[in-house]
Formats: C-alpha cells, sequence, structure tokens
C-alpha cells in the first residue's frame, strides 16, 4: 500500500468484512481500490471448501460440513454398525470435547465408542503401559504433544501416519493445509502426519481492557511509574509495574482488594508452562532459536544467564496474586480473573472463551488480549552472550495440542479415523474453537477471520461470543502462533519426565524451598541423567528430527 | 446296615468286600499322609502363590535394579550400583523419606490415641454410641483419592470449607502453598480417614476383657480413667500393638491422599516415598531406578519391622 493512510483504510475495511458488515465481493473490489491485487484479496478470502469435490451438507451426517459425496454413499450404509471402538482421552475439558461429538458420531455411521477419562497426571502413563505391554485394549489415545517422541522409540512406532486415510473421501473431509504452520508441526513427525485436529494451544496475554482503558487508573499509574500506562504492556518490565501496580487495592469496585496477576502454578498440573511462556524472551530471540538444548551435544540449556533471569524475574510476580495460587490447578487460576479480581492472566485460549458464559464470568465484553510480553535483552545460551533488541517478543505453541492419534495395535483403525476426521471437519471444529467448555483453541486458518480464514464474527457470535472479545482473542491469537520467532516445543523422548523435572524445581522456587540457580542447576543436572538414560546419540538425533 | 427295601445284608459279601475296600483306601490316605509328597501337594498352592506373587517379583525387582530401562526398548544394558548410587545420592529421595517419617510419626499416634478414646468410651457404653460407631467406620470405605481430591475442597483459600471459616477467626493457614500447611493438611485427612481402623480393632479387644475385671477395677478405682490406664490398657496392649503394626505399615505406603491433595507440591516438599517412586517407575518408566529406590526403602522398612517385633516380644514376655 502506497501510505499509512491507505494502511488504516485497509485495516477498516478487513475490520468491516470481519464483522459481516461488507460481503467478500465488495471486500476485493474496495481492496483493488486501494491497490492490491484483486486475485491475491480473492484467494485470500477464498473459502476453503473450493480446493475439493465438496458439498455444503447433508441430513445424513447433519454435524459435517462440507462433506464429500462419496462419504454420503459411505454414511448411508452405516458402515460401522456393531463396530465399538475405545477412545483414551484426558481428563479435562477437552476430554469432554470428544465425548460430545460421540453420539453424533455413533448417530451418522452406526458404530459405537467407549470413552476412557484418565486424569491428566497418570494419563502418559496408561497410554504407554498400554503400547507397551502389547494389550491394545485402545484404539487411540488423547497425548499431550510432548508426549510424542516417546512414540517413536520403538523401531515401529506405536502410531500410525494419517495420510492413506485422509486421501479415503469416504471418511469425514478436513483440510491440514489450513494449519497455521506453527500448529500443523505438532501434528507431525518427520513430515508424516499423525494427528488429527482437535486443539490448538498456545499461551498469550490476557487482561481487563475496561481497567487498562481506565483515565484514571492511566493517570495514577503515570504518577507512579513515571510513563504512560502501557495497555497492554509489551516488555517484562512493563508487565511487572502493570502487575505490581494492580495489586493490593480496589480497582473494580466490590468493597474486596483485587490482584495484578492470576497463576495456574500447581505442581503437576501444568503450572510450568507459566515459566516456559514467561521466559522464552529472555532466551529465544531472533540469533537463537533452542531453549532446552544445545543441539550439537544436547547438554541442557535450562540454566542458563537468560533462564536465571526469567526465574528471578518470574518469581517476583507470585508478590501480584494470591499466595496461594502456587498450589492452583488450571480452573482456580481462571477463576480468579473470570470473577474480576485479577488484571491479567497468561494462560491458553480457555480464559476468553470461559469469559463468553455469564453464569461464570465476570467479564464478558472487558478482554483484552495480545501476545506475551518480550524483552529488550535476550541472552543466546548457543554463544553466551547477551543482545540488546527494541523489543523480542517471542510465539509459542505452549500446551497440550490436545487431539487423538492412532495406535499401531488397533484392529479397527479405519473406524477409529472416521471418528477421528469427524470431529477434525470444519463445522465441528470450528464449533470445538467458539465453545468455551471445550478447552479447544483455533489453530486452523478457517478459524480465523479474513483475509486469513473465512471465518465471521457473526458466527461466533452465534455461539455467544462478544464482538469485541472474540476480534480481540483472534488477533493476539494469531499474531502468537504466527511469530517467525518463537519458542521451540520439546517433544523428544521423555518430555514427559524433563518437564517434570523443571516443573518440581521451579515449583520450588515458588515455595520459598530454593534459590532459582540451586533449581535450575538441579533441573539440568537431573536432564543430564535422563538424557544419559535414553541415549545422547538417539536424542541428539530425534531432537532434531523433532525441529524437521 | 440296611439295604434297600429295609433288608439287612450285613455279613453279606458284598458288605465284607466294601470294607474291605474302605479299609485299603484309609490305609493308603495313611501312606500318603506319612509320605513327603502329600505334604507337598498340600503346600504347593501357598508356595506356588508365594513364587508367582512374592518371590518371582522381588527378584525381578532385583534384576531391574541393576539395568538400564527405557520405554519403548526395555532393558537397554547394565549399569552395576549405578542405580543404588544415584538413589543413596538423591536430595528427593531423601526428602521423600523425611515426609514418609513425619507422616508416620505425627499420623499414627494421633489415629491411635482417639482410636483408643473413641473405642474406650464406645465400651463404657456412652450416649449414643451405636450410632457413633456407625458414623466413625463410614471414612473407611471412602477411597483415599477422593478424600485427597475433597481435601482440596476443604483446605482451598478459595471457598474452603475449613479454611474460609478460619480465614474469617483471623486464623489464616497456607495449607495448600507451604510444605508443612500441605503435610498438616494430608496428615488431618489421614486422622479422619483411618482413625476408625485403629477404634474397630481396639474395641474389640476391649470387648474381650472379662466383664468381671472391670466391675473389680471400678469398684476399686477412683475413676474411668484410672480403669483405662491399669486396666484396659495392659490387657488390650497387644491389640494395640497389632494396630500399631498395621498401621504403620500400611502408612508407610502412604500415597493416595497427599498425592491428591498437593501433587507433592509446592516442589516435591509433600512427596511422600511412594509417590516419588511411583513417578519415576510408573509414570516415567524408570524402572531401573525406582526399583533399586524400592529396594532401599524394602530394607529400611524391614529393619525397622523387626526392631518393632523385637519391642513388641519384650513387651509381651
Amino acid at each position: 500500500m502506497a501510505n499509512r493512510y491507505d494502511d488504516d483504510k485497509f485495516a477498516d475495511l478487513v475490520r468491516d468484512f470481519v464483522r459481516g458488515r461488507v460481503n467478500r465481493r465488495e471486500f476485493i473490489v474496495r481492496g483493488a481500490q486501494l491497490g492490491l491485487s484483486a486475485a491475491v484479496l480473492a484467494r485470500m478470502t477464498r473459502p476453503s471448501r473450493a480446493a475439493a469435490n465438496l458439498i455444503d451438507s447433508d441430513p445424513v451426517s447433519p454435524f459435517e460440513s462440507p462433506i464429500t459425496p462419496e462419504r454420503v454413499a459411505f454414511l448411508k450404509t452405516k458402515p460401522y454398525k456393531g463396530t465399538t471402538i475405545n477412545v483414551m482421552v484426558c481428563k479435562l475439558t477437552v476430554g469432554d470435547c470428544v465425548k460430545y461429538h460421540v453420539p453424533h458420531w455413533e448417530e451418522a455411521t452406526g458404530g459405537k465408542v467407549n470413552v476412557a477419562e484418565i486424569p491428566i497426571e497418570t494419563l502418559h502413563t496408561q497410554i504407554f503401559s498400554d503400547l507397551s505391554s502389547g494389550l491394545g485394549k485402545y484404539d487411540a489415545y488423547m497425548p499431550g504433544c510432548w508426549f510424542y517422541g516417546d512414540f517413536f522409540v520403538p523401531d515401529n512406532p506405536y502410531i500410525v501416519p494419517l495420510e492413506s486415510f485422509l486421501a479415503d473421501p469416504k471418511h469425514s473431509y478436513w483440510d491440514p493445509s489450513q494449519w497455521i504452520p506453527s500448529q500443523g508441526k505438532l501434528y507431525h513427525w518427520n513430515g508424516k502426519l499423525y494427528g488429527a485436529l482437535l486443539d490448538g494451544d498456545c499461551q498469550a496475554l490476557y487482561y481487563r481492557k475496561d481497567i487498562f482503558d481506565n483515565k484514571e487508573h492511566q493517570d495514577k499509574f503515570k504518577a507512579k511509574y513515571n510513563y504512560d500506562f502501557p495497555a497492554p504492556p509489551k516488555t517484562m518490565k512493563e508487565y511487572h509495574d502493570v502487575a505490581d501496580f494492580f495489586t493490593g487495592w480496589d480497582w473494580n469496585g466490590d468493597g474486596e482488594n483485587d490482584w495484578g496477576i492470576s497463576l495456574h502454578a500447581k505442581v503437576n498440573e501444568q503450572g510450568f508452562f507459566h515459566f516456559l511462556t514467561l521466559s522464552g524472551p529472555y532466551v529465544v530471540s531472533p540469533d537463537n532459536e533452542y531453549y532446552f538444548f544445545n543441539p550439537e551435544t544436547m547438554k541442557p540449556l535450562i540454566n542458563s544467564e537468560g533462564h536465571l533471569r526469567a526465574l528471578e524475574d518470574y518469581v517476583k510476580f507470585l508478590a501480584n496474586g494470591p499466595r496461594e495460587q502456587i498450589a492452583w490447578t488450571l480452573g482456580q487460576g481462571w477463576n480468579l480473573f473470570l470473577a474480576g479480581h485479577s488484571a491479567t492472566e497468561p494462560t491458553w485460549g480457555d480464559l476468553p472463551t470461559l469469559a463468553q458464559d455469564p453464569k461464570t464470568s465476570k467479564v464478558q465484553g472487558k478482554m483484552g488480549a495480545a501476545p506475551v510480553p518480550g524483552t529488550t535483552e535476550a541472552f543466546n545460551p548457543i554463544t553466551g552472550q547477551w543482545k540488546k533488541y527494541d523489543l523480542n517478543q517471542v510465539g509459542n505453541t505452549n500446551g497440550g495440542t490436545w487431539h487423538l492419534v492412532l495406535s499401531r495395535l488397533s484392529k479397527k483403525q479405519e473406524a477409529t479415523y472416521d471418528f477421528m476426521s469427524f470431529m477434525a471437519n470444519k463445522k465441528n471444529a470450528v464449533w470445538n474453537a467458539a465453545t468455551g467448555w471445550t478447552g479447544v483453541q483455533p489453530g486452523m486458518k478457517f478459524e480465523y477471520f479474513p483475509p486469513l480464514g473465512d471465518g465471521s464474527v457473526a458466527q461466533w457470535k452465534k455461539l455467544g461470543w462478544n464482538e469485541d472479545d472474540v476480534v480481540e482473542y483472534l488477533s493476539a491469537y494469531y499474531k502468537v502462533l504466527s511469530n517467525p520467532v518463537s519458542q521451540e516445543y520439546l517433544r523428544i523422548p521423555g518430555t514427559a519426565e524433563y518437564w517434570h523435572e523443571l516443573d518440581v524445581n521451579v515449583s520450588a522456587v515458588l515455595g520459598g524451598q530454593m534459590q532459582p540457580k540451586a533449581a535450575l542447576d538441579a533441573t539440568a543436572a537431573a536432564w543430564e541423567k535422563i538424557t544419559d538414560r535414553y541415549g545422547r546419540e538417539k536424542q541428539k538425533a530425534l531432537y532434531k528430527a523433532s525441529f524437521a | 446296615m440296611v439295604a434297600r427295601g429295609g433288608h439287612s445284608v450285613a455279613g453279606s459279601s458284598f458288605d465284607r468286600r466294601h470294607t474291605r475296600g474302605r479299609e485299603l483306601a484309609a490305609l493308603r490316605i495313611r501312606r500318603l499322609e506319612r509320605g513327603a509328597a502329600f505334604k507337598y501337594a498340600l503346600l504347593l498352592p501357598a508356595v506356588l502363590w508365594v513364587v508367582a506373587f512374592t518371590f518371582f517379583p522381588l527378584i525381578s525387582v532385583i534384576h531391574y535394579s541393576f539395568a538400564n530401562y527405557v520405554l519403548g526398548e526395555g532393558i537397554t544394558g547394565y549399569v552395576g550400583f549405578a542405580n543404588y548410587a544415584d538413589v543413596l545420592t538423591s536430595e528427593q529421595f531423601w526428602h521423600s523419606i523425611w515426609v514418609t517419617v513425619i507422616y508416620v510419626a505425627v499420623a499414627v499416634p494421633i489415629e491411635l490415641v482417639l482410636g483408643f478414646l473413641a473405642a474406650w468410651l464406645v465400651n463404657l457404653g456412652a450416649p449414643g454410641s451405636r450410632a457413633f460407631r456407625t458414623i466413625i467406620g463410614s471414612p473407611l470405605f471412602t477411597l483415599e483419592v477422593a478424600i485427597g481430591y475433597l481435601g482440596v475442597t476443604f483446605f482451598s483459600v478459595q471457598g474452603g470449607l475449613i479454611a474460609v471459616p478460619l480465614g474469617a477467626l483471623g486464623i489464616d493457614i497456607p495449607w495448600m502453598s507451604t510444605a508443612w500447611g500441605g503435610i498438616a493438611a494430608s496428615i488431618l485427612l489421614d486422622v479422619w480417614r483411618w482413625t476408625s481402623f485403629i477404634f474397630i480393632i481396639v474395641l474389640a479387644g476391649l470387648a474381650g476383657i472379662s466383664s468381671d475385671l472391670y466391675d473389680a477395677a471400678v469398684l476399686d478405682a477412683k475413676s474411668h480413667w484410672q480403669v483405662m490406664w491399669s486396666l484396659a490398657i495392659p490387657l488390650s496392649w497387644p491389640v494395640i500393638t497389632i494396630a500399631v503394626l498395621l498401621r504403620t505399615v500400611e502408612c508407610l505406603k502412604v500415597f493416595a491422599i497427599p498425592f491428591a491433595l498437593t501433587t507433592g507440591g509446592p516442589g516435591t516438599s509433600t512427596q511422600p516415598f511412594s509417590a516419588m517412586d511411583y513417578l519415576t517407575t510408573i509414570q516415567f518408566f524408570d524402572f531401573g531406578k525406582g526399583s533399586a529406590m524400592g529396594i532401599v526403602f524394602l530394607i529400611m522398612v524391614s529393619a525397622v519391622i523387626t526392631l518393632f517385633f523385637k519391642q513388641m516380644r519384650k513387651s509381651l514376655a
């Protein structure tokens, strides 16, 4: 575009298109008037189903859209009548989401699905006991993405690739090319697809927009910290100041003192993801992509100067939230924000989706969202140098990105894949991502607004979303997922164990039982032992493969 | 002997043959009984059971304790005593032993005192004893893991049934966010769960004391407390000892309540030995280190239990 003025006009146009105020044709015409290629605009806004021989929907399976004619014919035969598949899911909201789709799939195919819900703390054990013992009681499992490496330790991996099933039009249609690349990577191993779309995790910063926009608060902040209120904070220093500012006084006027931040930091309950996310910009930068290991030696990087400064800064946040948050599970952490008592929370997209339920949330329509704040200086643990940046903001895919994988031991792989693909179908995928209690976040382009995808605000509003909240949420979420400087996601064998060591040591620092330096050194020492147990050379090769 | 139709057939050749047959059978059984084979045959099921479920697993655990085990590959090599060295130099291991010892040292005596007093009162026929007997037993039938999760709703500052009223009274205890708070909360739940176990055993012991002895003691003693100290406790001492032994052994294996309540945190500060061994062996499939850990703990517990038995024999002598 020619100038800043046109840039703003295009942003307005996109906003109008997203909100359904202009249609696709008008969007292309007005975009072309601004000097953009009509062909590019048309391509950007193209409905995804144009890629295949698809029909919008068919009464034979009302929960699928789009659908292939071959599938319509296939479903008419009730192909899986008499077939029962067993699926192991995590006892989290994502597990409930899978259960939600079971009757719909059963109705469409005649098959039956038994869903076993396993608590997160024993999920890894249950999955790999079933596989390594050769029992193969389950046809599909729902691992966190950090379990992936363990599936590939045997020469014949425990899970099977999905491409051959995907190519068969009798199964429910879904399009892996729609993945935002950072998300699609987590469903693949060495270039092969192993997972069917369900979840798409990353952590972003969520904040109270109404409180941040309050002029009185902004003035008070400026008086106290001598600079303009950063709404939202872009650096960690700003974030610490904002969290500190909103701590210990009644900024929402309900008679109770409120907090600057809410964390869910319970050990063994995914609490360490906070540290992973918030420490990313201290180590990862345009000059260094490695956060966990030196890929040449498999020596841990976790006790580098950058990680240490990150942990020392992370601990400071404790004073800005309730003391008990170090023992809070996800739900407890979210509750504080949803009840209106916390100004910010760095967490998953569950928070803004849960905020849309007025029964449990006081913050609908008040959600702000932004990428996690960055740093102005990052440590490169490979070269051992600090380097200054204007702003080093780092994307991430931290979380479970929970989805189903197909067991090599399953004797009903066709039927099992069919169930997996049913949930990956666009209609179900959009519903999953837009519905709060499912715990599913958007990882596909079509779930976003144009020009990236073909979603619309109207579609989300229909599912109970506040218009401003969804625009804020998806905009920030995409920025995190598409940041070219992104924190790596560890997927090598033993990741659960590596992360457990980090988890308990970070938790010990939060609990005041260890100093940050000692905790990170202990973590590095434990990681060395784990690497040696699995075999350093093998781990090195798989670490590199996990980047492929 | 009466044959069909009521006619006596005593002295018939059939009867003689039959009697002779029975005698021969009895003789064979007597011979068999005298023979080693029969004895071994009777012992065989028990021996098989012990071999299958005690001896074989123990040998297997010892074998694994010298091995390097990797999920998906199995044993990848033997490492000598490296797993033992790793365990014995692990701060986390010794901390988990310390947590377990505190747990046993605090929970078992509290349960013993409360269980004994409750049994004593019920045995005296205190008002409401029948209903109390039913109520006190109910936690025993509740899953420990459920009690642990229930504990979160008791001790959380977000609407906890115990934490909130105490907080309102100005007693602000960091149950879930500190090591001592987490251990104290776990012990309270454990006491709630297991006091009834002591109660039931001791009540049976007290009920076994002759009522004549009670009547005589009541005449001589100044109070019920004196009767308790000088009669009930000494006479039910063998039963109390067994109750303490069983409870101690069970408590050394404590896992579900603290793990469900705090998941061992903050850090590993509330993690008992069983939870650490579970995570190492079952969660992360490090059978080598987990087995070494189990063997070290077995040796330690065996030493304690042996001392306990010696002490018990002395006190009963």
